[in-house]
């Protein structure tokens, strides 16, 4: 497909200073002259601007409240306007510095872990020879990804108990501790405990998008490469891996831009009362200390500081990979 | 033309935050005039609590209200403890036509969404004005904005506690084994617990869970927290405790004697007698615990674990039916008495209100409606069913038939659905336990004749041999409790003021957190645990915010004219 981009004729960067309001207008005819080419495809792209607009630039508009110490039911030029006083609220609560720690450490060992796993899972998968047993590994270890949160912290959570969960009985039955340990109510411990459950329930998930993208490494590499002589691993050292680079370097980009949004289910249903300095995350505390209490303009600020916190990662990263790999999403 | 700009733009923007969708409320019908005075008409209403059994009228006692009164409610419930959902409703404005906001009121006020009830009630009310009588200073809303924007329907008027289902629970097992022993203090009640656990380390093959708690989530307050107060002779303030003189509050983990509760539960942990598992436990593994008659007391509220006793009351084995809990009065010593039956008067509190999305004709009627709930054919109607159907009036007096009190207790959920008994209770003003009406007959089916049948064979043995009747009897009177002029400050609606909220949220926090620290420490790190916690609770803007209720009490006391 031709590119829409009405930067597309003039592709020179180059382009000097002195030229630019020649440069401008003949942007502008070959703008004009484009659309007018392209109509059809302009008017089928329509609804999707429209749609994106509405719904994700509108929106936008919300964030005056940030601004204003916001109360429901009177009119916007009726609003107070406080200018960064939430913010500065914001940055001296010990709570939300906790908060971001928490977030991101369990995000970045997410991260790590989440992404490590999955692609070796899915170059080990690859490897398999039995189809059979390789379709029902993997239907296995995608299906807790299918199952709620809510089921998945009962599991944990009767798993690490200490009256008769399998973990503890376990240690004891080999003799490694002499009493059951207090996995739950240990709050160094619950980040780990929490990127475990993850890669339990989404390892299987996560794997899908790799297989596939080893599906369509050409073959013949490997016939190439095992008339070398090359072995198994160094197969998949040098052409799976490379072959599904592209795939992780975009898949990694984008969890860099989720970085701060972790959700909080996990959180919310793994922790208690004891761990909460541990537990506590950015959407929890948005929600704790922003919507519960009606202080709607706080919750903006937070939101704000996350959605520019993660535009900030997103761009270096992207910078960052496009310069050494030439790789990039933009 | 503005305010309609902001009313989309909110719930967009809050959407962000919290990945919730607003979903609107209802909306009313704009029938023609006729018909909202007179003809069918549909209120949609929101209620902050759960309820699984609403059938949406479809119920035989709602199909005599919509017959009466010609009003169907269109009714949404929240989803546990849910208070996001009245925050959206402010926030796109969107409001059901009547809502029961429970401790949202303040929110709604703010925003300007309720309708002040005063001169309705006074105009079209006539139940309602004669149920609240004297009380009608209650309804008021602040000492500032003396509106009446919420009719109280939580809490019956008149209510009398026939039966105690807090204080500390001991298995009648454990009470018949040694011997129905006095129990009155914390010693004498660990003394029961330890002498038991000696003799029977297990329960059916099973390790015995000498005492655990419930403390997931909010229940922390009712298992753990409350009990401080109510073991060292306080009536629950919420997390207060209020000078009666001086009206100034502080929170009451901040009384030395409540240190030495905590030191107590310390102290059990230490021992081996607490659960291990008490802070990390979910409230379903607590009833799972529960269920199987492995625990030997707990400290709680009946209404929290009834689910799970109700499996031990249903059991085919007779020790296992004898598993179930007997509820005792203890203190810390002899010199503190329990504060549970204190009269508080008529607490107001949650209950129902009226917004601005119905029109002023449509206000009368949904007033008239609340007034017919309210009126003695509303209430025997709600509260006992049908006549002929699910009671009898027999030489004057209403019977329950036994067929159907048996379906009562055995199906509860079955029969509310069908029925419709009780499902329309706290949707209006009602009347309590222990009030009659005209005909000399109680409005409510708890009674102390009907409460004494209810008991199990086990209960009504341990509590003859206490010499007692109901487990009220072992509790100290209400005529020995002097009253409150405030009534009961967790009932009270919070103070909007962020001062306050975020102060508080910031104190629920360090509370929940430090607590069960404290409680787990090893006994010597115990005081340091303690005091540290204690330090953070005197931090300027607790204190203030302990200003701010303070003046809130002075201001009820004054808008009720009970100070001295």
């Amino acid at each position: 497909m031709r590119t829409l981009t009405p930067g597309g004729t003039s592709k020179n960067p180059d382009t000097p200073a002195a030229d630019s309001n020649a440069g401008k207008r003949f942007k502008k005819q070959g703008f004009w002259r484009t659309a007018l080419q392209q109509r059809y495809l302009y008017l089928m792209s329509l609804p999707f601007v429209i749609w994106a607009f509405v719904f994700s630039y509108l929106p936008l508009w919300g964030w005056t409240m940030a601004f204003q110490d916001f109360k429901p039911g009177r009119g916007f030029f009726e609003q107070e306007w406080v200018g960064f006083e939430h913010f500065v609220q914001l940055f001296q609560d010990d709570r939300f510095y906790l908060a971001l720690r928490n977030t991101l450490a369990m995000s970045v060992l997410g991260l790590l872990v989440g992404f490590v796993i999955p692609i070796i899972f899915a170059m080990l998968l690859n490897e398999l020879r039995g189809m059979i047993f390789k379709r029902f590994v993997q239907t296995v270890s995608y299906l807790p990804h299918f199952v709620s949160w809510v089921v998945v912290a009962g599991l944990v959570t009767k798993m690490l108990s200490t009256q008769g969960g399998a973990i503890n009985d376990l240690l004891l039955g080999l003799h490694l501790i002499n009493e059951p340990i207090q996995f739950m109510a240990k709050g160094e411990w619950f980040w780990y405990i929490v990127t475990a459950s993850d890669v339990w329930k989404e390892m299987g998930w996560n794997t899908i998008i790799y297989l596939a993208a080893i599906t369509g490494i050409d073959p013949e590499l490997y016939e190439a490469s095992r008339v070398d002589g090359a072995s198994r691993y160094r197969q998949m050292w040098h052409i799976t891996l490379p072959g599904i680079r592209t795939t992780i370097s975009v898949l990694f980009i984008m969890q860099i831009g989720h970085l701060l949004q972790i959700g909080f289910e996990k959180q919310f249903l793994l922790g208690n009362n004891l761990v909460q300095e541990y537990s506590q995350v950015l959407e929890l505390y948005a929600l704790q200390y922003g919507l519960q209490m009606g202080r709607f303009s706080y919750g903006t600020a937070i939101s704000i500081f996350n959605s520019v916190v993660s535009v900030i990662l997103l761009f270096t990263v992207n910078g960052i990979f496009k310069r050494i790999s030439k790789e990039s999403i933009m | 033309m503005a305010s309609k700009r902001t009313k989309w733009v909110a719930p967009v923007a809050l959407a962000s935050i919290v990945g919730l969708t607003a979903c609107g409320g209802g909306s009313s019908d704009n029938s023609a005039a006729a018909d909202t005075e007179s003809g069918p008409i549909t209120f949609s209403l929101f209620s902050a609590d759960t309820n699984p059994n609403w059938t949406g009228m479809k119920d035989e006692v709602g199909q005599v209200i919509t017959e009466k009164t010609g009003v169907t409610l269109d009714s949404e419930f929240a989803i546990g403890g849910d208070t996001q959902k009245v925050s959206l409703m402010i926030a796109s404005g969107d409001y059901p036509d009547l809502i029961m906001p429970k401790g949202d009121t303040s929110k709604l006020v703010e925003a300007g969404a309720l309708v002040d009830l005063t001169s309705l009630i006074d105009q079209y009310a006539p139940n309602i004005k004669k149920m609240f009588a004297d009380d009608m200073n209650r309804l008021k809303y602040s000492k500032e904005d003396q509106s009446i924007y919420v009719i109280p329907t939580y809490n019956g008027v008149g209510q009398t506690s026939f039966d105690a289902g807090g204080g500390f629970e001991l298995q009648l097992e454990v009470l018949k084994e040694l011997g129905y022993p006095e129990i009155r203090t914390l010693e004498d009640y660990e003394n029961a617990i330890k002498e038991y656990y000696a003799k029977h380390p297990t329960i059916n093959g099973q390790p015995t869970i000498p005492m655990t708690l419930n403390a997931d989530d909010w229940k922390i307050m009712i298992g753990v927290t409350n009990p401080a107060f109510l073991a060292t002779g306080l009536p629950d303030n919420g997390e207060f405790y209020i000078n009666p003189e001086t009206f100034e509050v502080q929170l009451h983990y901040k009384r030395p004697e409540e240190k030495e509760y905590f030191r107590w539960l310390n102290k059990m942990y230490n021992e081996g007698l607490l659960d291990k598992e008490t802070f990390t436990q979910k409230d379903d593994q607590y009833k799972a615990k529960i269920s199987s008659g492995r625990v030997l007391g707990t400290i709680n509220q009946e209404w929290d674990y009834s689910e799970a006793e109700n499996v031990l009351k249903n059991s085919s084995d007779e020790t296992m039916q004898n598993r179930i809990f007997g509820h005792f009065p203890v203190t810390l010593s002899e010199e503190y008495k329990d504060h549970s039956f204190m009269d508080v008067g008529f607490p107001g509190g949650y209950g129902i209100a009226l917004t601005t999305n119905l029109s002023e004709a449509e206000q009368i009627r949904a007033i008239k409606f609340l007034d017919w709930m309210a009126s003695d054919e509303g209430q025997i109607l709600t509260q006992w069913g049908i006549e002929g159907k699910h009671y009898n009036v027999e030489d004057g007096k209403r019977v329950i038939p036994q067929e159907v009190q048996d379906r009562k207790t055995k199906d509860s959920a079955g029969f509310a659905k069908e029925t419709g008994i009780g499902q329309y209770t706290t949707m209006a003003p009602h009347y309590g336990d222990g009030v009659k009406d005209s005909t000399g007959n109680y409005y409510t089916t708890n009674f102390p004749e009907q409460i004494q049948a209810a008991y199990t064979q086990p209960e009504k043995d341990a509590l003859k041999e206490y010499g007692a009747e109901t487990w009220k009897d072992l509790f100290p009177q209400p005529e020995e409790l002097g009253t409150s002029p405030w009534g009961a400050a967790f009932n009270m609606p919070a103070p909007s003021d962020p001062a306050y909220t975020v102060a508080f949220q910031k104190q629920t926090d360090i509370v929940r957190k430090r607590i069960p620290e404290a409680i787990l420490a090893t006994p010597d790190k115990f005081d340091a645990v303690y005091d540290g916690m204690l330090q953070e609770l005197n931090a300027p803007d607790i204190v203030k915010m302990e200003e701010i209720f303070s003046q809130q009490v002075k201001d009820t006391v004054e808008l009720w004219g009970t100070g001295k």
